[in-house]
């Protein structure tokens, strides 16, 4: 709690920002997401990058099973849709055929992709999903954004925004305001700890594209156990 | 930056004289029917007109030109064509303190160069523009009346305590067309087009310290500086009730908006935030607006709404439970009376009566037990606002019905709203509720609206505070 509001009060040093953007990349990979989810105090999982096979069995190790694997590239946009994402691994036999799998399938989907590395983390509990994102509107600067649901929600669009920075009277009435707020149902056993958990991470993530004007759009998805599971940024 | 705004634009709305460049006397111009109305309004200052044709115009002096005046000029108006707007403004800036061009073909039509040139001549002379491309000016107080459009086309309302802000004039005429239809006042319409100077915000922070302004009612299809607007609007909603309609949401919308101001119409779910965080109750479409503005306008005094508790009042059961559902479906409470609200009750009905929510006086309803429920439900902190339904079939029931809700409705100091559903004998009464000063709805959907338009200001204003 105190490391949380000292981060608070000084300004988190994001210059993996300001690299990437001299790369001429235009997005964050998710890694480079949940660091800045990290800098800026909204739990995540503990995960790692890796360059290989090897280098992920030995770094399992020091990781609790089940794991996720993840493609890092910034030429692939969605992870998912080119089998760059295998979840549930138990073992690390799961893992060395998750891989191999992996590699197979960017080869023929992406086999043009420059791949970076490969996120390996920690699985979060199944549950609820909820998305949280920030936008920097041409009109009226940073907004954020709050959703249940993953990826479903931008279909549904059972979405609250508000203006940034988001208060946490705010972040009450975003959640408060979205109809999915009731398929929470763990959350509502849960009771006010995990709602303060997801409050908290809406007004970091308000905090971070308030502070930091090179990113122009970030969305997170956070889990019902309370971390951030995945996460990307659009740059300037 | 706020307050030197207000100081920068208060002569638009006490101006001590006025000149209507182009002036004619042929009929159907429209700077002859500017002319005509400022002379028919009574304006309280001194009316020029401008145009080096006539020595004498609608039986008034002319000028050839402002200068030729030989004083300072408060307002110069302008009913131009857009390629011989930029001049003649120019001509006016040092000698008038503000314009209103209301001509269009600026940067709505592709007249952008006439646009970027006005916007210089304000920028460069500091006088302040309103337009191009709107009504301008139409203000109870100083009796301004820069709408070219005859009265025998739009009436105008009469002194009220709403003020209306618009981007497009159509839409702010046919408002308040509508709300002169219906006996309700204004205090000032401002209708500002292209805003090549004059915008949205400008007029929020006049009207944030405008006494004569109780409540405000915006139309907005853009906004260009978004956090200067939240913070005037917030200003505003600090002082008085803001409420705005924001149309251009769809694709086919926003591209209409475009061509009709020349607007960028942005995300309407960010619009919403940004009526969210100054504490301004959006409004949806033209129904909602009316609504709005009846609900807000019809005092001439603030009008305090604390919550969302409904009490509804009736003579007609079936229309009772359906304005019942209708609040509920709005987000309204709908609360049986507690014991004391029902003590109250009992004293004045048979015990065979059922005392609920709705109230239903039956087909025995006398003026008297209207005007008694009404004081017996609405005194004590158990609603915050009253539907009334009056259906006049009942015998008993007088035309002294309105002045004794009306009283009753004043002293409450709550909202009272009267739904007044029915035919030609039904719409005939309903206009003694709106001579009394009550807002009138014809149909119970259109009453709800009204009251959660209400609550709606109620709970930003809560939590902007």
């Amino acid at each position: 709690m105190t490391a949380s509001i000292e981060l608070k009060e000084t300004r988190p040093d994001l210059g993996v920002v300001k690299e990437i953007l001299a790369c001429g990349h235009k997005t964050l990979t998710e890694p480079q997401t949940l660091e800045i989810l990290r800098a800026y105090s909204v739990p995540v999982p503990r995960f790692k990058v890796v360059g290989g096979v090897d280098e992920a069995l030995e770094i399992a190790k020091g990781l609790r099973y089940p794991l996720v694997l993840k493609i890092v590239s910034h030429d692939i946009g969605h992870k998912t849709d080119v089998g760059g994402v295998t979840m549930g691994l138990r073992d690390k036999r799961d893992l060395q055929d998750a891989w191999s799998q992996m590699m197979l399938d960017i080869a023929d989907d992406e086999p043009r992709a420059f791949i970076e590395g490969f996120l390996l983390e920690e699985m979060a509990p199944r549950g609820t999903e909820v998305i949280i994102g920030a936008i920097r509107d041409e009109q009226f600067g940073p907004a954020v954004m709050f959703g249940v649901g993953g990826i479903e929600v931008e279909l549904i669009k059972d979405v609250a925004f508000r203006l940034a920075p988001v208060s946490r009277q705010e972040a009450f009435d975003m959640m408060n305001e979205v109809k999915g707020i009731s398929l929470l149902t763990g959350w509502r056993g849960g009771g006010i700890k995990d709602f303060d958990a997801v409050v908290n991470a809406i007004m970091r993530v308000s905090d971070i594209i308030c502070e930091n004007d090179e990113i122009n759009e970030i969305e997170i998805v956070y889990h019902e156990g309370a971390v951030a599971v995945d996460g990307r940024a659009v740059l300037k | 930056m706020g307050t030197e705004n207000v100081k920068n634009m208060d002569f638009f709305f006490n101006p001590s004289s006025v000149a209507v460049v182009g002036a004619s006397g042929v009929p159907g111009k429209l700077s002859g029917i500017i002319l005509a109305s400022l002379l028919k309004s009574r304006f309280k200052g001194a009316v020029y007109p401008v145009n080096p044709k006539y020595t004498e115009v609608l039986g008034i002096a002319c000028y050839p030109s402002i200068k030729a005046i030989g004083k300072e000029i408060d307002i110069a108006i302008f009913a131009l064509p857009a390629a011989l707007t930029p001049a003649a403004v120019k001509a006016a800036a040092g000698l008038a303190a503000g314009a209103i061009i209301v001509s269009g073909g600026f940067g709505e039509a592709d007249g952008w160069e006439y646009e970027s040139e006005i916007k210089t001549i304000a920028a460069d002379s500091g006088m302040r523009v309103i337009g191009p491309n709107c009504m301008g000016i139409y203000d109870t107080l100083t009796r301004l009346d820069t709408f070219f459009i005859a009265d025998e086309r739009i009436k105008r309302p009469k002194r009220g305590g709403l003020s209306m802000v618009s981007q497009s004039g159509s839409f702010a005429i046919t408002a308040m067309d509508e709300l002169a239809a219906d006996g309700l006042g204004v205090a000032r319409i401002i209708s500002y087009g292209n805003k090549a100077d004059v915008n949205e915000s400008d007029c929020l922070d006049f009207l944030a310290e405008d006494d004569a302004t109780k409540a405000v009612a915006l139309y907005i299809e853009s906004v260009d500086d978004g956090r200067r607007f939240v913070e005037a609007a917030g200003r505003c909603s600090a002082q008085k009730p803001v409420m705005a309609v924001k149309v251009g949401k769809g694709a086919a919308g926003s591209s209409a908006a475009r061509s009709h101001t020349g607007a960028i119409a942005g995300r309407p779910e960010i619009y919403s935030a940004a009526f969210k965080k100054a504490g301004v109750v959006e409004l949806h479409g033209y129904e909602d607006f009316i609504c709005g503005c009846k609900a807000y306008g019809i005092r001439n005094e603030p009008l305090e709404c604390r919550g969302s508790r409904v009490m509804i009042i009736t003579d007609g059961g079936g229309m009772g439970v359906g304005i019942a559902d209708a609040c509920v479906q709005a987000g309204l409470e709908v609360a049986a009376p507690s014991a004391d609200v029902v003590e109250r009750l009992s004293a004045i009905f048979p015990a065979y009566f059922s005392m609920g929510n709705p109230i239903d006086l039956t087909g025995s309803v006398t003026d008297e037990w209207y005007a008694r429920s009404l004081e017996a439900a609405m005194s004590g902190d158990n609603y915050d606002i009253a539907i009334v339904a009056a259906l006049w079939g009942p015998p008993n029931l007088t035309d002294d019905l309105a002045k004794l809700l009306a009283w009753k409705a004043r002293e409450s100091g709550k909202p009272v709203i009267i739904c007044s559903p029915g035919g030609a004998y039904s719409r005939k009464k309903a206009k003694l509720f709106m001579k009394e000063g009550l807002p009138v709805f014809t149909t119970p959907e259109a009453a709800v609206r009204a009251a959660a338009v209400l609550a709606r200001g109620a709970a930003g204003r809560r939590r902007a505070i």
